[in-house]
């Protein structure tokens, strides 16, 4: 039968850590991923991880799961040296992580959900112990939640929390919270707060990692920020300072920040779009863009920015609503006809909507505006097709030997240069961005700032859809906040900041907007 | 109606609404066919769906798995001929002979199961080759040859007139009866064993399965194994019922078997589905397919067609079932 999982008796404070690591490196490839890493974790503690896109922070919540072996240093649970070598093994000394996405199965109830991990409750299950042992353990955590309901109709934050009831029930000493409140609005912020503090209580190390600064002094009680692989600092949260945190994560003294170049002045308004609306997804988004201009769609995980988008390519039209190009009004209600008022779309997904990875580069570059390379009998110009991927290679300085190996093989930033070459080519005048720099590296994101800001500056009217909001604050003229497919209000980039395009994405202060 | 919702499974709403169904579907054949309702035809639904419950079943847990297996009608066959040919040498007992066809179906859907979870093929490709597979080592091994009822023990010959017990004028089959044992064995172990509920786990997320610690590729092993092992036992009962087996036996088994496991509410993208279900899908699809017989105004050529239909409708309305499931969902909360 089950036997209540029990996580401890409240800490007492214990000087040595659960969980160490000591001098950790990482590569793939020729890129290292983490370079000399090394973090003790402590019970009872929240142990915040800060750091940009491509810091490292996934690598090491990889190594801590088992999912990846790193290339040298060692790694101590309870001061012993160990080897992970799968998630298995993880859980085994008490190693579990929660993501962004919660990991769990749809068509089973919750109590289900939660003891789907244990091996040795018997063979035979008896339900009604189940869903007793599973409110204990919800009980723990200090909320409600009925042990019978089907994961399938929970919400983002409760399914969060029977990730965590999950843990906590495999007597999880280290719990790994990967961006966990990205997705959450405020009020389930601060039950999540309250949870963590429970899990604390119980002796748990919880390592936190999250671009929320605000949330970090909130909760951690250390510190360590990460920057391109590397350990930069560890401190106590009381040593730490928002701006000395910052600074660390970027490097380079928050230039990084302040390289945005005046909002060039617009011309002509190019789109307009009244009232959109993709029944059941989202609804009534306006706005207008003009030439030259950058606008940014800004967003939780689930706010359906990237739906927006999609309507607007014609992927999924939308169901209601107007929409002028250059002063016509148009219907777009497939990519053909998007790309015939020239708009393109670089999508989020390269993989599955962007680029074909076993295809020559220049294969993946012509692909939309293979009839300008038409000649006679319809056959395409090889030679006309290479000399174009050539001329974005050298333009968007893309890294590759040549332009004739295939897409798979370059890095994440430089496919998503090959995919802009893509959708340059085809000249449009709305550009639409999703997630241009997700998961490529501070080098390139860069790289790709500059070119969106210098496209624009040449006339092209630019939406970027951005979860990253140092990246919308640098990039946008505009910022068009949006959540649960509503559109909650557009500032003029001047009145923007970081905490009311929050406050607006997780519906804090509705009033706010206007 | 807020606490109804929150605790009504959806799989509940699903097999009551298939009991309507396959209520309305005896109602009309019975206001179509004159002396529909005899023993005779009740008889000849229930020796039918009992060849079709054990495929059903193994076909559903493949199923939940997010799999599927095409090669359960070639297994049908194999199983029929090989284990009837064996009783023509050496006239084994009921218990033996139930070992033997068990065996040779678990053999088989081993082998599907090694290359689908531990090879990485996708199981359409493989069972439709084991599918190919199967029936060509069938069509080499009989070299033409028949199987006769001549050549088989008495208790196999009788096996199909033998009644364990009637109910008024209904006799109920041996056969019947170990299909329905079968099921309810099934049934239970789904619900009650702890290993079995990984079935479900697999399918419903698969990823999150792995994180879980689950041993997805022996869980989806075991599912083929299962699945062999239940068209094993379908196919010694198709040659009790039959008694002469041809090269050609079991042939289509695989379309009624997904019809059944379809209609009976197991979610062809994997993680839900219940046995009760299947037994329900079985016994509309079995009706359906031996009363079209019967009915003058449809040609019975019909029939497989018929299963398609019925196939296609079932998925379509699973579909939008669960789409509507999770906007109620949101409505209450």
């Amino acid at each position: 039968m089950i036997s209540p999982p029990l996580a401890g008796e409240r800490s007492t404070i214990v000087s040595h850590p659960i969980l160490e690591l000591r001098h950790i490196s990482k590569s793939f490839g020729m890129t290292a991923a983490m370079a000399d890493v090394s973090i003790a974790i402590l019970p009872g503690q929240v142990h915040a991880i800060v750091g940009e896109n491509g810091a490292g922070k996934s690598t090491l919540i990889k190594i801590l799961t088992g999912v990846h072996q790193p290339d040298e240093g060692e790694m101590l649970v309870d001061g012993k040296q160990m080897q992970i070598r799968s998630t298995e093994d993880a859980q085994k000394h008490g190693i579990a992580a929660i993501f962004q996405e919660p990991m769990v199965f749809p068509d089973l109830d919750v109590a289900e959900n939660i003891f789907i991990s244990h091996h040795n409750l018997g063979l035979v299950m008896n339900w009604a112990t189940q869903y007793q042992h599973a409110n204990e353990i919800i009980a723990r955590l200090g909320i409600t939640l009925d042990p019978r309901r089907l994961a399938n109709g929970l919400t983002l934050a409760e399914q969060q929390t029977v990730e965590i009831a999950r843990a906590l029930s495999l007597n999880v000493r280290a719990l790994i919270m990967d961006e966990p409140t990205a997705s959450l609005s405020a009020h389930e912020v601060d039950r999540l707060v309250q949870i963590v503090e429970a899990l604390k209580m119980r002796g748990v190390a919880v390592i936190y990692i999250s671009h929320r600064l605000e949330e970090i002094f909130r909760i951690a009680d250390t510190v360590t920020v990460m920057r391109d692989g590397k350990h930069i600092s560890t401190k106590p949260i009381s040593q730490v300072t928002q701006q000395g945190m910052v600074r660390d994560m970027v490097g380079r003294s928050i230039n990084h920040f302040s390289m945005k170049v005046a909002a060039n002045a617009h011309g002509e308004k190019i789109l307009s779009v009244r009232n959109l609306t993709r029944d059941g997804v989202f609804s009534d988004v306006s706005f207008d863009l003009h030439i030259g201009e950058v606008l940014c769609f800004a967003g939780l995980i689930g706010s359906r920015r990237t739906d927006v988008g999609l309507a607007l390519f014609g992927v999924e039209p939308a169901t209601s609503g107007y929409i002028e190009v250059a002063r016509q009004p148009v219907t777009i209600d497939s990519p053909q006809s998007a790309l015939k008022y020239l708009i393109a779309y670089v999508s989020e997904d390269r993989r599955k909507f962007g680029l074909a990875l076993n295809m020559p580069i220049f294969a993946n570059i012509s692909l939309p505006s293979l009839k300008k390379l038409l000649r006679l009998f319809g056959l395409i110009d090889r030679k006309a097709e290479i000399a174009m991927a050539e001329s974005h290679r050298e333009r968007l300085s893309i890294r590759t030997p040549n332009v004739t190996i295939d897409v798979g093989k370059l890095s994440g930033g430089n496919q998503q240069k090959v995919m802009l070459a893509k959708w340059l080519e085809t000249e449009p005048r709305i550009l639409i961005f999703d997630e241009p720099t997700r998961g490529i590296d501070i080098g390139a994101k860069t790289e790709v700032h500059n070119i969106i800001r210098e496209l624009a500056i040449r006339g092209v009217a630019i939406i970027v859809i951005s979860s990253d909001l140092p990246e919308v604050l640098m990039l946008a003229d505009r910022v068009l906040v949006m959540r649960e497919g509503r559109q909650m209000g557009i500032f003029d980039i001047s009145e923007a900041t970081q905490e009311n395009i929050m406050a607006l994405a997780t519906g804090q202060t509705a009033a706010m907007s206007q | 109606m807020n606490v109804l919702l929150r605790n009504f499974h959806p799989q509940t709403l699903r097999v009551i609404t298939l009991a309507v169904v396959l209520l309305l579907v005896i109602v009309f054949f019975v206001s179509q066919i004159d002396n529909y309702f005899s023993p005779r035809t009740l008889n000849r639904i229930a020796s039918s769906a009992a060849v079709i419950l054990p495929i059903a079943i193994g076909q559903a847990i493949v199923v939940m798995t997010r799999n599927i297996d095409l090669s359960v009608g070639s297994l049908v066959g194999i199983t029929a001929y090989v284990t009837g040919d064996i009783l023509a040498y050496a006239p084994f007992g009921p218990f033996l002979t139930l070992f033997i066809a068990l065996s040779i179906g678990a053999l088989c859907g081993a082998f599907n199961g090694v290359l689908v979870a531990y090879g990485r093929v996708p199981s359409i490709i493989v069972t439709l080759g084991t599918l190919a597979l199967f029936r060509t080592f069938l069509v080499e091994y009989s070299e033409a040859r028949t199987i006769t009822t001549d050549s088989l023990p008495k208790w196999v010959v009788e096996l199909p007139q033998t009644t364990l017990f009637s109910v008024g004028v209904l006799e109920v089959r041996v056969m019947v009866i170990v299909a329905l044992v079968a099921a309810l064995i099934f049934s239970l172990a789904l619900w009650k064993l702890r290993a079995a509920r990984k079935f479900y786990a697999v399918g419903s997320n698969p990823d999150a399965a792995i994180m879980a610690g689950i041993n997805s590729e022996r869980v989806v092993f075991t599912a083929f194994v299962l699945s062999g092992m239940l068209a094993g036992l379908a196919g010694l009962i198709f040659l009790a019922r039959f008694g002469n087996i041809t090269v050609v036996a079991g042939l289509g088994f695989e379309l009624k078997s997904i019809a059944a496991v379809v209609v009976g509410g197991v979610n062809i993208f994997g993680g839900s589905g219940t046995i009760l279900g299947v037994v329900l899908g079985t016994l509309l699809v079995d009706t359906i397919d031996n009363s079209l017989i019967r009915w003058a105004i449809v040609s019975e050529f019909w029939r497989e067609a018929l299963l398609g239909i019925l196939i296609m409708t079932a998925v379509a309305v699973d579909t939008f079932m669960a789409r509507s499931y999770v906007q109620l969902r949101k409505l209450v909360a």
